[in-house]
């Protein structure tokens, strides 16, 4: 509680050093009582026999005694505080050895709630009231009265009576209130809203009071700093595209500018596998869901299908008029977002490969996922709008249109951020940018927003952990970090400030799922061993014993 | 403010002094509801008053509320009827108790066989008092928690059992006690009137 003050004894510490304390005073310090924990005090060190043997000094008392305790000091005592001057000219006096309390009425004390009471006054007032309540000002019984909600009705009227007598608590009182509740504010709301939006980015909620530092949660350790650093020169700084991905063979694909290359985690062998044509550049890479595959969308609306084994290029498949800023595969089926806001399934067996086109979007789509079952589609846009489709192709003919199974219009800034949860199929999250900064977890199944958590800064990925109930997002300005946080509590488990020096962009997560890598405009790849996933921390354990006892084993045979 | 021009200056009345405590309370909740963001900043405007700015609300609802509230409350100041006046600030939605504004009023008892009366306590150190609850009130948003949900405020008067009570304006209601080991109290400084003596404490919900 703030209001407590400073306990006495530092006040008496200090005057104990600075005055060449006699015998006398060193009792007089002795015996206040102020504070039940004098004694722990380095006074009391002095022998308190010798102490005693001095204190009856009469001229002590011919001196001091004649002082009456003002009022204002036990004021001062009462709230605990002491001035030290107050205390230096009176100190003999307050003793209670040579001025026993028999010989003159003391005063009143009036005390406060921080003080606690001391022996006289339990023991002079001979009531049966609780001495373990060491206030009993009315009021501030009162106040704490309904901290216990004491309720006279509901108990036995024997029960509240001796409770009554014991807390000195009138109970005929009544707790009223004005049958109206309050009005709302009538100002404009729309004005609150806009004043939201105006607040700036370091007055966020969520935003740390002051540190720049990176905070882990104390039962958890995640690593502040990345496990390995790449190079990734000429990396475009748009929030709108998505040029990094990572194979379920443990394979990265990364858009340079115009150039995509792949960095093979397992040997850390980095190959270029291809270059855009010219004049334009790589809007977006993704891995078919073997692994096998590349998509790679290009600025002039292009989509490109790669062979990454091979290192060829088996197809382009046009048709798009604006960039392709996502791309994202089911199966045979890869689908496109475009500037334009149409999204197309292509099937990449067929030549006429745009199966359906899926027209929900008013501003450009640069958020896509794919269900891992293929059953639905979640779509983002920069027109703020989240859309779930139905993944079925239905009528496969050209041209053939789908209708938004779920459209969600909670976003306020353009949704880039979309991952469907790995362990519970029907939970989506979404992002948005910077006027947004929030995260909103959908139920696809019945179109509920389940909940929703306000972040510091634009939300720029997200990635639900595949072994842990845990949710982990990517930030821009002005924290530029990467968060973990706890779902569906959403509290945060960790955050990594500044992970790069610019918004972090790009995001993946490994096959493994313990390792996530991010891009950003900074022109680094980096790796941050976020989840030490239990499936393979046990396979790391198994790897280890098969190299070291197992294999003992195997030579003894 | 009624008696306070009064040409007499002998003592502060019980009704001069109703009305200044009422008066009191009116500030004091206009503060707490400006301080702690109940209502939206830009409801309120700024008036001169016991010497120092105050932001009182401009919102019409909001005004009429607060008078119809405080006018029972000094009709049983009169009477000295109600013990405690408290505002508290609930979470909108959750409804959960945040914050506790206690006000407990006390009579300042007369010595019955005084002879001379007592001399008044002048009318200039009262304002000052109330002018430090008030700063006192703004200085609290240094230590209290931030709200960041939406809230609403209620006002509860403590009566005694046997007020008069106006049938279907109040009702008995729910202390919107904070629970004990979530609490944590802060008292205020206090102002007297010759009449009444208002000793403030704030509680508030605090999980650390």
């Amino acid at each position: 509680m703030t209001s407590i003050p400073k306990t006495p004894s530092r006040y008496r510490s200090r005057s104990d050093a600075k005055t060449p304390l006699t015998p006398s005073i060193i009792s007089a310090f002795n015996s206040i009582s102020i504070s039940p924990q004098k004694r722990s005090h380095p006074a009391d060190l002095s022998n308190p026999f010798i102490t005693k043997s001095r204190q009856a000094s009469p001229v002590k008392r011919a001196t001091g005694g004649g002082v009456i305790v003002s009022d204002s000091f036990h004021r001062q005592a009462g709230g605990g505080v002491i001035r030290k001057g107050g205390i230096e000219t009176r100190l003999d006096v307050v003793s209670r050895d040579y001025l026993p309390p028999t010989s003159q009425p003391r005063p009143e004390l009036k005390r406060s709630r921080s003080t606690p009471a001391t022996r006289e006054r339990t023991q002079s007032t001979g009531d049966n009231r609780d001495r373990f309540i060491t206030t009993r000002e009315a009021d501030d019984v009162a106040a704490t009265l309904e901290l216990m909600s004491l309720n006279p009705k509901t108990v036995s009227p024997g029960h509240t009576a001796r409770l009554a007598a014991a807390t000195g608590v009138p109970l005929n009182r009544r707790v009223l209130a004005y049958h109206e509740a309050p009005p709302a504010s009538s100002s404009d709301s729309t004005l609150s809203q806009q004043r939201e939006l105006a607040r700036p980015l370091y007055g966020r909620p969520g935003e740390l009071p002051s540190s720049t530092s990176s905070t882990t949660n104390k039962s958890r350790r995640i690593p502040t700093q990345p496990e390995r650093v790449l190079d990734a020169p000429g990396m475009v700084d748009d929030f709108y595209l998505n040029l990094v991905s990572w194979s379920i063979q443990n394979v990265v694909a990364v858009a340079l500018a115009e150039s995509t290359y792949v960095w093979r985690a397992d040997t850390g062998i980095v190959s270029h596998l291809s270059e855009a044509p010219e004049g334009t550049y790589v809007s977006s890479v993704d891995f078919s869901n073997d692994g096998a595959y590349l998509g790679i969308g290009l600025g002039t609306g292009e989509v490109e299908l790669w062979d990454v084994e091979a290192g060829q290029k088996l197809r382009t498949m046009g048709g798009h008029q604006g960039q392709i800023a996502v791309l994202s595969w089911n199966a045979h089926i890869l689908s496109s977002g475009c500037g334009d806001g149409s999204i197309w399934h292509h099937d990449v067996r067929v030549p006429r490969h745009k199966v359906m086109e899926l027209l929900g979007h008013t501003g450009e789509v640069c958020g896509l996922k794919w269900r891992a079952d293929g059953e639905l589609l979640a779509s983002g846009g920069n027109d703020n709008v989240v859309n779930i489709w139905d993944g079925r192709l239905g009528d496969v003919t050209e041209g053939a249109r789908g209708q938004a199974k779920w459209t969600k219009r909670n976003h306020t800034a353009a949704v880039k951020a979309i991952a469907w949860c790995p362990w519970q199929s029907s939970l989506l999250a979404s992002g948005g940018g910077t006027n947004d900064a929030t995260v909103h977890v959908w139920n696809s199944g019945t179109g509920a927003r389940l909940h929703s958590l306000k972040t510091p800064s634009q939300v720029t990925s997200i990635i639900w952990s595949p072994h842990k109930k845990e949710i982990l997002t990517t930030h821009g300005y002005p924290t530029n970090a990467i968060m973990v946080h706890a779902y569906p509590s959403l509290e945060r488990i960790a955050e990594i400030r500044d992970a790069h020096d610019s918004r972090v962009l790009y995001t993946a997560v490994g096959p493994a799922g313990d390792v996530v890598c991010t891009g950003a405009g900074d022109e680094n790849l980096k790796f941050w061993r976020i989840w030490e996933g239990v499936g393979a921390k046990k396979k790391k354990e198994g790897k280890e014993r098969s190299s070291s006892t197992r294999s003992g084993i195997l030579s003894i045979r | 403010m009624a008696t306070s021009q009064a040409p007499t200056r002998q003592a502060i009345t019980l009704k001069g002094s109703t009305n200044l405590v009422t008066e009191f309370f009116k500030y004091a909740a206009n503060t707490i509801l400006f301080q702690r963001g109940v209502y939206p900043s830009d409801d309120f405007h700024m008036v001169k008053k016991y010497g120092q700015t105050v932001l009182v609300t401009q919102d019409l609802a909001l005004e009429n509320y607060l008078d119809r509230i405080l006018k029972q409350v000094n009709k049983w100041l009169l009477t000295g009827s109600v013990t405690q006046l408290v505002l508290a600030i609930i979470s909108k939605d959750a409804r959960l108790p945040l914050e506790r504004w206690v006000f407990d009023v006390n009579l300042v008892e007369q010595p019955a066989d005084s002879a001379e009366p007592i001399p008044a306590k002048p009318e200039s150190e009262i304002q000052a008092e109330i002018r430090y609850i008030l700063k006192q009130i703004v200085s609290t948003v240094t230590f209290l928690p931030i709200i960041d949900t939406p809230t609403v405020f209620n006002i509860l008067a403590y009566t005694h059992d046997s007020a008069d009570v106006p049938a279907d304006e109040w009702v008995d209601t729910d202390p919107l006690a904070i629970e004990a080991s979530k609490s944590q109290q802060v008292k205020l400084r206090s102002f007297s009137t010759d009449v009444h003596r208002i000793e403030a404490l704030v509680a508030y919900r605090y999980e650390g």
